[in-house]
């Protein structure tokens, strides 16, 4: 018989732990969501109703306006984040002095690790009025014909307040790896580049069409960021159910629904299992998303290093 | 004529990407500043009674008690089985657990916060009729486990191999070189890991929401009982219509970025890099 090892003994049990922690997560999401999947079919995921009543056969449920709000708003996140996060990525690299590179970094990091909360507080008292008063109100008073301009501002939460907090707060994310790929370009390709007589400007085009499947992932994993915030997105959103593409409308997203609605939702038959389906949706999702974030930037680590 | 155009559009390029990296850290900067002009009056005025006193009396001390408190347990919930799982995914990064374990590490690390939260809702607040600093705790170990387990992974990483082959030569077995040769050279690198996750739980809000459940008029007596956090206390504070309750978040905000900067700043400095 052979002696069992003792390295196996010693690690096996927290690795198991791991994995059975993640299988009873997507266990209990699933068949906590049973009941509600069951009296509403897909209709939940695809309906966008909200009518809570005592009288179990008339609670309705569909949360297509969560899910919409979730989409659209990390949407916007990476739209504002991506350029934000290679300019930043060229310019520590390529360009800023030593001192000042090491300083970026820094700021960076603290950024990305500042809580949330943080970001939500300053977010409903500075961010939201700010918004309001210098982007939406001139807009809409001029350019309100625009559908996208067309919802009137009134409380300043919406979907634009909650994608531009999002931005700031995943742009640091985004940039770590995009600027980490930038920095891993082997050099005998910029030698190349430049002994052809390019300027930096043209090598930075040419380089970043070189890592292009590291600012997908980069952008990818931002996105999957975003779509798992609660607390800072639920301070700003304005927890309303509107499925509509008004960038000034309030909405909601499926983790701030969450958040506001399963301290009570016990008093229904049928909300908890509809959160859980809401849940099961957002697992889902952040699942999908990092799998394939996750897996194209370790493919595309493994061709540069060959 | 050609020279000088692709000179003007370099140097357009460089101010380009030079105003949007600055304009980047502008909301960092602002934040940093709000937090202090609003929550530095508000701990000024009410003195150490902000630190000590309960809610009621315009204090924060329960909060600020139940955050080390559930930073603490989730550390101890959390440390062992992650150190444990960042040595066997640095142990066997061939084989097929391995790899699936250092992959899921990975998705722990991005999954959305406020689903570890309403789990060990399910699991442990709702079995046990209240929400409890363990129910809390524990959701926090989960959010703490891949994060100190990748960055074990990583330390024992950098250390050079000739050391493993130097145990592995001198007939040790492969628990005995990880735990008595690789681990206290990579101590480091762990306890930082350490340290970075103490500092990313302790600002966590979402999986509390439905698990610590707060308590702010009284100290915490047991760790079966409801439980608060000054981020979870903010979170509650800003949705208040009261701005007296507005000033208490300021002032507390201030408190939790202190906590965080004082940890995080150290670790930083003294560190290459950080990947959050």
């Amino acid at each position: 018989m052979r002696k069992v090892e003792s390295f196996k003994v010693a690690t096996y049990p927290a690795v198991i732990i791991v994995f059975l922690l993640f299988a009873g997560m997507l266990f209990v999401y699933f068949t906590n969501a049973l009941p509600a999947l069951h009296r509403y079919g897909l209709d939940l995921y695809l309906e966008n109703v909200w009518r809570a009543a005592e009288e179990p056969s008339e609670e309705v449920y569909g949360i297509a306006a969560a899910i919409w709000g979730s989409i659209y708003t990390s949407i916007i996140a990476i739209l504002i984040a991506l350029p934000l996060s290679v300019a930043y990525s060229v310019f520590v690299v390529d360009y800023a002095p030593k001192r000042l590179k090491n300083a970026f970094i820094i700021l960076s990091d603290i950024m990305a690790g500042l809580p949330t909360i943080i970001y939500g507080i300053w977010g409903a008292f500075f961010l939201v009025p700010f918004l309001r008063d210098w982007i939406m109100k001139p807009l809409y008073d001029h350019l309100s014909f625009i559908p996208l301009f067309s919802y009137p501002p009134v409380g300043g939460y919406s979907y634009l307040s909650a994608g531009v907090l999002l931005a700031i707060m995943v742009t640091p994310f985004a940039s770590a790896i995009i600027r980490e790929a930038y920095n891993m370009v082997p050099f005998t390709y910029k030698e190349a580049i430049y002994s052809l007589g390019a300027t930096r400007y043209e090598a930075t085009k040419v380089l970043l069409g070189y890592i292009k499947p590291a600012i997908v992932s980069g952008t990818i994993l931002a996105f999957g960021r975003a779509v798992g915030e609660t607390v800072a997105v639920s301070l700003v959103i304005g927890n309303t159910f509107n499925l509509t593409t008004a960038l000034f409308a309030p909405g909601y997203t499926v983790s701030s629904l969450i958040a506001n609605q399963f301290g009570n939702a016990f008093i229904y038959e049928y909300m908890t299992s509809t959160l859980f389906a809401a849940g099961l949706i957002l697992f889902v999702i952040g699942l999908a998303v990092n799998v394939v974030g996750l897996k194209m930037l370790k493919r595309w680590e493994r061709d540069v290093n060959i | 004529m050609l020279t000088s155009n692709r000179k003007t559009k370099e140097k357009v390029f460089f101010i380009g990407i030079g105003a949007l990296t600055i304009l980047i850290f502008i909301p960092l900067f602002h934040i940093i500043a709000t937090v202090l002009i609003k929550g530095f009056p508000v701990i000024a005025e009410r003195g150490t009674k902000f630190l000590t006193g309960t809610l009621s009396e315009g204090g924060i001390g329960p909060a600020i008690a139940g955050t080390f408190i559930l930073t603490f347990l989730s550390a101890l919930l959390g440390l062992p089985v992650a150190f444990l799982v960042g040595v066997y995914a640095y142990e066997y990064p061939k084989s097929t657990l391995g790899q699936w374990t250092k992959t899921l590490l990975q998705i722990m690390i991005e999954f959305p916060t406020i689903l570890v939260g309403v789990f060990v809702m399910q699991v442990v607040a709702v079995p046990m009729g209240t929400y409890s600093a363990l129910a809390g705790a524990l959701a926090l170990a989960i959010i703490l486990t891949p994060y100190v387990a990748v960055y074990t992974h990583e330390a024992l990483r950098e250390i050079p191999s000739t050391y493993r082959e130097a145990g592995f030569s001198l007939g040790l077995t492969r628990a005995k070189v990880v735990f008595r040769i690789l681990a206290p050279m990579a101590k480091r690198g762990i306890l930082t890991g350490v340290l970075i996750g103490m500092a990313k739980v302790a600002g966590e809000t979402a999986p509390l929401l439905f698990t610590a459940g707060g308590l702010y008029e009284s100290y915490p007596s047991s760790i079966t009982k409801p439980v608060g956090a000054v981020p979870l206390l903010i979170y509650q504070l800003v949705q208040s219509p009261n701005p007296v309750d507005h000033a208490t978040a300021w002032g507390a905000s201030l408190v939790l970025l202190a906590i965080f900067l004082g940890i995080f700043i150290p670790i930083r400095l003294s560190l290459k890099e950080v990947r959050l």
